[in-house]
C-alpha cells in the first residue's frame, strides 16, 4: 500500500480553459461541408429547430482510491492502482420540468501489471482485477481507467433509453465520441480545447462568435474523428476562448445529419450552461452534468473508508 | 412485546447521517410514501443472543429537502429539469416505547413499518391502560385514550387545561372529557356515580349541556361512535345561577335558559354560621394585611352571636335581614369605642378596623344580592352536588369579581368539607374551574387558594379531582400544576409558549401550539412520554341558545314550579300547611 494520498498523483486536469488551445492539431481537417471555407461565419440559432424535450447527458467519475505495491515470488515488486469509477445518466424532461437519475452504475477495479495480483475485497467492497500489459509503471495506471470507464458509460448510456425514445431526444455525452459513436443521437461535448484544429483566419470565426452562436460543421480526419463545430455559451467572461465548447458527432452520419445535430445542440445547450459564481468551471460544466458529477461521487463511497477498508484487507492479505 | 403486523407497510428506514439514539432518531422516507407529524412508527433492532429489540415512536418532526442540491438558487434549475436532485423526506422520531426495555439505538438501515391496530396501541401504551378514557381522534383519525388510573385518583388526578381564551377550546375539552367519563363506562360504576360541579365562568355557553345540539351532523355523530360514546347531551344536569340583582324573589339572573334552573343563595344565618366572612376578602389569609386579625374575630363573633331569626338573624338582640344591614351593623359596632373590643379584640387600633371596614362596605354591592336575610330559607338554595344531579353547573358570569370568588371559594369549600366528612374517595367529583389564574394565582394567598390548594394536594384520595382551565399556567401556583398528573394544552400565546410550564412539550410540538386549530389540543399523561394530539370531536350538547334543541322533559317541572313545595312549607307532620 502507498502511503500517499491516491489524490497527489491525479492532478493532469486540462490547462485553464480560458488559454484556449495550445498545440495546432496536425489532423486533416475539412472545412467545405457546411459553407465554403471562405464563407465561414458565425451562425445563429435558426428559428426552426426546435429543442428536443428530453435530453440524456452521460457523464463518469473516477477517483484513485490508493496505490499499491505487489510482491512478487522472485522478489520483484509491480504498482497497482485500486479505483472506483461511476458512470450515469440524467433525463432532463425539459417539458415537465423534472430531471432524474435514470442509470448509475459503480465499479471498482484494481490496476496492475502484476501477474499475480487477484481481487481484493477491501471490506464490503470487492476490487476487480485488471491487468494491464506490459511494464506497468505508477504513472501509466491512471490512463488504464479510462477504458472500463468508457465501457461502463456506453453501457448505461445504452440502457437508459431502453425505457422509450421518442425519436427527438438528444444524449449529451460528456468529453469526446471515441468508440461511443454508435449511439444514435448523440453528441460528444468536449469542454477543454487541447488541439487547435481549424486554419488560423477559421479560428478567427471561433473566437468571434457569440454567445448562442455556432461555427459551421467541419470534418476531423483523425482516427476518432468525425463531424465537429464549434459553440459559444452564454455567460462566458468575453476571453477569447471562455465559453468555447466544440462538439461532435459520429461520422458515420451524412453531412446532412451532422448539421441537423449541430442546429439541434445550439438550441439545446445554452440553457445547460451553469453560472460562475457556482462552479469554477462555468459556463462548460453543464449543470445538470455538474449534478450528476456530484452524485456520482457520492456513490463512490467515502474515500477515507475505502482507503482504510483497502489498507486493512492488504495488510491481512500479507 | 409489540408487534409489527405484516399488513403495515413499510414507510422507510433509519437514516445514518445523523445520529440514532435510543430515545430519538431520524427516518428516511421511501420515495412515493409519507410521514406526518404524529404518525406513529415502530422499527426493530436484531440483537446477538437475545430477543429483538421494538422500538416504537411518534414523528415530531418531518423534514423535506433537495439533495444534490447545493445553493439555494439551485431549486430554479431543478424545477426548471436541468440539474438532477432529489426530494428527499426524513421524519424524526421521537421514542415512545423499547420493549424488550434494552435502550439500544435502532440501526440505520433498518426499516421504519407504519404502526397500526395493535402496534400502535402498544407504541402508545395504550395497552397497558386497564380502563382508558377516549379523549378524541388522533391525527391518523384513531381514537387516543386517557389512562383513568391517572384521572380518578388511582394513580393520580387533576387535569391542568392551558390556552388562549377563544380559540383553545379549554372548557369545550373539559366537558367533553366529563362527558366520556360518564359515558364511555370505562369507570364502571364510579363513573356512572360521578359528580361534577362547574362554574360557568363567561357567556351562558354551559348552560345547555342537557340540551341536544341541533347542529350536529352525520360526520360529528360518526366520530362519536369512533370514540364508542353516543352523541347525545349531558343526561342529568341541574344549573345554578344566581338570583337577579334588586329582585325579592329570588328568579334566577339568566336570559336564555328558561327551564331547568335554579337559584342559589346564602342566608345569612348561614353566612354567621358556617363561618363564610374571610372569603368576602381576596387576601384574608395574607400575613402581611394587618386587618385579616379583625376578619377572623368577626367571623367568630357572628359565628358565636348570631341567632336565626325568620329567614335573617338577629346579633345582640338586633334584627338583621340584609346582607347591607349587616355591613351597616358590624361598621356601626366596629367604630364604637364601646362594643370594638369585643368584636375585634383589643389590640387593634383603628387604622387597621377602618381598612376592614372599607373593604367590608365595598362588598356590599356585589354580594347583597347572594347573601339574603328575606328569602324563605326551607327552599333549595344551596350549591349541594350530593343532592343535585349528575353534573351541576354554577353560573357566575353575571356576578363581578369579587361575588365570583366568593362563590367558588364557598362553594369548593363546602364540598371539599362534605368530603372529608363523608372520609371515602367515592363516589368522584369532578371539579371544571376556568380562569384558575384568578382564583389560585403564583403570588399570595387567600382563603380560596387555600381550598384549591387543599383539592390540589389531598383531593386526589378523597375523589376530588380538579379540572382547571387557564390562559396561562405561569400565572397558577405552581404546586396545582405540578400536582395536575394530566396536562393538556390547547393554542398558546408564543411569549407563554416559551415558559419552563409547558416543558413538557418538544420544541416541535410548542411551534405546533401556537397555531393548533380550535379542538386540536396537546394531551400529556404520566405514561406517555411523549404529549399527544387529540382532536375531540363538536360537541354534541349544545353550547348557546341557538344551536340548542328542545329542552328535556324533567326539566319543565321548573317552569310550573320554581321550589318544592314541601320544601319551602317545611316537612314537619304537625304543620298543616293548608
Amino acid at each position: 500500500m502507498d502511503a500517499w494520498d491516491p489524490s497527489y498523483g491525479s492532478s493532469f486536469e486540462g490547462a485553464s480553459e480560458a488559454d484556449g488551445p495550445a498545440s495546432p492539431s496536425s489532423a486533416q481537417v475539412d472545412t467545405d461541408v457546411e459553407v465554403p471555407a471562405a464563407e465561414w461565419a458565425p451562425i445563429d440559432v435558426s428559428p426552426s429547430v426546435r429543442a428536443p424535450s428530453v435530453v440524456f447527458l452521460v457523464d463518469g467519475v473516477r477517483r484513485n482510491d490508493a496505490g499499491l505495491w505487489t510482491s512478487e515470488e522472485d522478489g520483484t515488486s509491480y504498482a497497482g492502482l485500486a479505483a472506483s469509477y461511476a458512470a450515469g445518466v440524467v433525463r432532463c424532461d425539459l417539458g415537465k420540468g423534472a430531471a432524474s437519475l435514470v442509470g448509475a452504475r459503480v465499479a471498482r477495479g484494481l490496476f496492475t501489471a502484476s501477474p499475480s495480483a487477484g481481487d481484493v475485497q477491501a471490506g464490503s467492497v470487492r476490487y476487480e482485477i485488471h491487468r494491464i500489459s506490459g511494464t506497468g509503471e505508477a504513472s501509466k495506471l491512471p490512463a488504464a481507467v479510462q477504458a472500463p470507464l468508457t465501457a461502463l458509460e456506453i453501457d448505461i448510456s445504452a440502457a437508459a433509453r431502453d425505457g422509450g425514445s421518442d425519436g427527438t431526444d438528444l444524449l449529451v455525452v460528456d468529453g469526446p465520441l471515441r468508440n461511443r459513436r454508435q449511439l444514435p443521437r448523440t453528441i460528444g461535448y468536449v469542454k477543454t480545447q487541447q488541439k487547435q484544429y481549424l486554419p488560423g483566419p477559421l479560428t478567427a470565426v471561433v473566437t468571434a462568435l457569440k454567445p448562442g452562436q455556432r461555427t459551421p460543421v467541419f470534418h476531423l480526419g483523425t482516427v476518432w474523428g468525425g463531424w465537429s463545430w464549434y459553440l459559444r455559451l452564454p455567460g462566458a467572461s468575453g476571453a477569447p476562448w471562455s465559453g468555447i465548447v466544440r462538439l461532435e458527432c459520429s461520422p458515420d452520419l451524412t453531412p446532412d445529419q451532422a448539421i441537423e445535430l449541430a442546429e439541434i445542440s445550439v438550441v439545446t445547450l445554452p440553457r445547460f450552461a451553469s453560472s460562475a459564481y457556482k462552479d469554477p468551471r462555468a459556463p462548460q460544466n453543464l449543470v445538470p452534468i455538474a449534478g450528476l458529477e456530484r452524485r456520482l461521487r457520492g456513490m463512490l463511497g467515502d474515500a477515507r473508508v475505502l482507503h482504510r477498508a483497502l489498507t486493512l484487507a492488504t495488510v491481512r492479505g500479507r | 412485546m409489540i408487534g409489527v403486523s405484516d399488513e403495515t407497510s413499510p414507510v422507510g428506514r433509519v437514516l445514518g447521517t445523523a445520529d440514532a439514539t435510543p430515545l430519538q432518531f431520524w427516518t428516511a422516507v421511501t420515495p412515493g410514501e409519507y410521514l406526518q407529524l404524529d404518525d406513529v412508527v415502530v422499527t426493530k433492532r436484531d440483537l446477538p443472543d437475545r430477543e429483538p429489540v421494538t422500538i416504537a415512536g411518534v414523528v415530531t418532526q418531518v423534514r423535506a429537502r433537495h439533495e444534490g442540491a447545493q445553493f439555494d438558487s439551485d431549486v430554479f434549475a431543478i424545477a426548471e429539469g436541468t440539474l438532477p436532485a432529489l426530494v428527499q423526506e426524513a421524519a424524526e422520531i421521537t421514542t415512545t416505547r423499547v420493549d424488550p426495555e434494552l435502550y439500544v439505538p435502532p440501526s440505520p438501515g433498518a426499516v421504519v413499518h407504519r404502526a397500526t391496530g395493535e402496534a400502535r396501541d402498544a407504541a402508545l401504551h395504550f395497552d397497558r391502560m386497564e380502563r382508558r378514557i377516549p379523549m378524541g381522534t388522533g391525527r391518523d383519525g384513531v381514537p387516543v385514550f386517557l389512562n383513568a388510573d391517572f384521572l380518578d385518583g388511582t394513580r393520580g388526578a387533576h387535569v391542568s387545561i392551558s390556552g388562549i381564551s377563544g380559540v383553545a377550546t379549554k372548557t369545550s375539552f373539559a366537558t367533553f372529557l366529563l362527558y366520556s367519563v360518564f359515558r364511555s363506562g370505562q369507570l364502571g360504576a364510579d363513573g356512572t356515580n360521578a359528580r361534577a360541579l362547574i362554574f360557568n365562568v363567561k357567556g351562558e355557553d354551559l348552560l345547555f349541556l342537557d340540551h341536544p345540539n341541533t347542529k350536529l351532523d352525520e360526520p360529528t355523530v360518526a366520530a362519536y361512535k369512533g370514540l364508542e360514546l353516543p352523541a347525545s347531551p349531558f343526561a342529568d344536569v341541574r344549573v345554578y345561577a344566581p338570583p337577579r340583582a334588586g329582585d325579592s324573589t329570588g328568579t334566577p339572573d339568566v336570559s336564555s335558559r328558561l327551564t331547568g334552573i335554579d337559584a342559589f343563595y346564602w342566608t345569612l344565618e348561614e353566612f354567621c354560621a358556617t363561618r363564610l366572612l374571610p372569603y368576602v376578602f381576596a387576601d384574608a389569609d395574607d400575613e402581611r394585611q394587618q386587618y385579616t386579625m379583625v376578619v377572623h374575630s368577626v367571623t367568630a363573633h357572628l359565628h358565636r352571636h348570631a341567632v336565626p331569626a325568620e329567614g335573617g338573624v338577629s346579633i345582640d338582640g338586633r334584627r338583621i335581614s340584609s346582607y347591607g344591614d349587616l355591613v351597616d351593623h358590624i361598621v356601626e359596632q366596629l367604630t364604637d369605642d364601646e362594643t370594638r373590643s369585643t368584636w375585634a379584640g383589643s389590640a387593634v387600633n383603628m387604622g387597621t378596623v377602618n381598612a376592614f371596614a372599607r373593604r367590608l362596605i365595598g362588598s356590599k354591592r356585589d354580594l347583597s344580592r347572594l347573601i339574603r336575610g328575606d328569602l324563605a330559607q326551607r327552599r333549595p338554595h344551596q350549591i349541594k352536588t350530593a343532592e343535585s344531579a349528575q353534573v351541576t353547573v354554577v353560573d357566575l358570569h353575571n356576578l363581578p369579581d369579587r361575588a365570583q370568588r366568593f362563590v367558588v371559594g364557598v362553594t369548593l369549600k363546602t364540598e371539599f368539607e362534605e368530603k372529608e366528612k363523608a372520609g371515602t374517595g367515592r363516589p368522584l367529583l369532578f371539579v371544571v374551574l376556568d380562569e384558575l389564574n384568578k382564583y389560585a394565582p403564583r403570588e399570595g394567598t387567600s382563603p380560596i387558594k387555600e381550598v384549591l390548594l387543599d383539592i390540589a394536594e389531598r383531593g386526589r384520595s378523597l375523589g376530588v379531582i380538579l379540572i382547571g382551565a387557564q390562559q396561562t399556567a405561569s400565572e397558577v401556583e405552581r404546586r396545582i400544576v405540578t400536582n395536575s398528573a394530566i396536562r393538556v394544552v390547547g393554542r398558546l400565546d408564543p411569549a407563554e409558549a416559551a415558559r419552563p410550564e409547558y416543558g413538557f412539550l418538544p420544541p416541535a410540538m410548542r411551534q405546533r401550539a401556537l397555531l393548533a386549530r380550535p379542538g386540536t389540543m396537546f394531551v400529556n399523561q404520566p405514561d406517555i412520554p411523549v404529549p399527544l394530539t387529540v382532536e375531540f370531536p363538536f360537541p354534541a350538547w349544545a353550547t348557546r341558545k341557538s344551536e340548542s334543541g328542545p329542552p328535556p322533559s324533567d326539566t319543565l317541572r321548573s317552569i310550573v314550579q320554581g321550589a318544592d313545595p314541601f320544601a319551602v312549607v317545611g316537612s314537619s307532620d304537625d304543620d298543616i300547611p293548608f
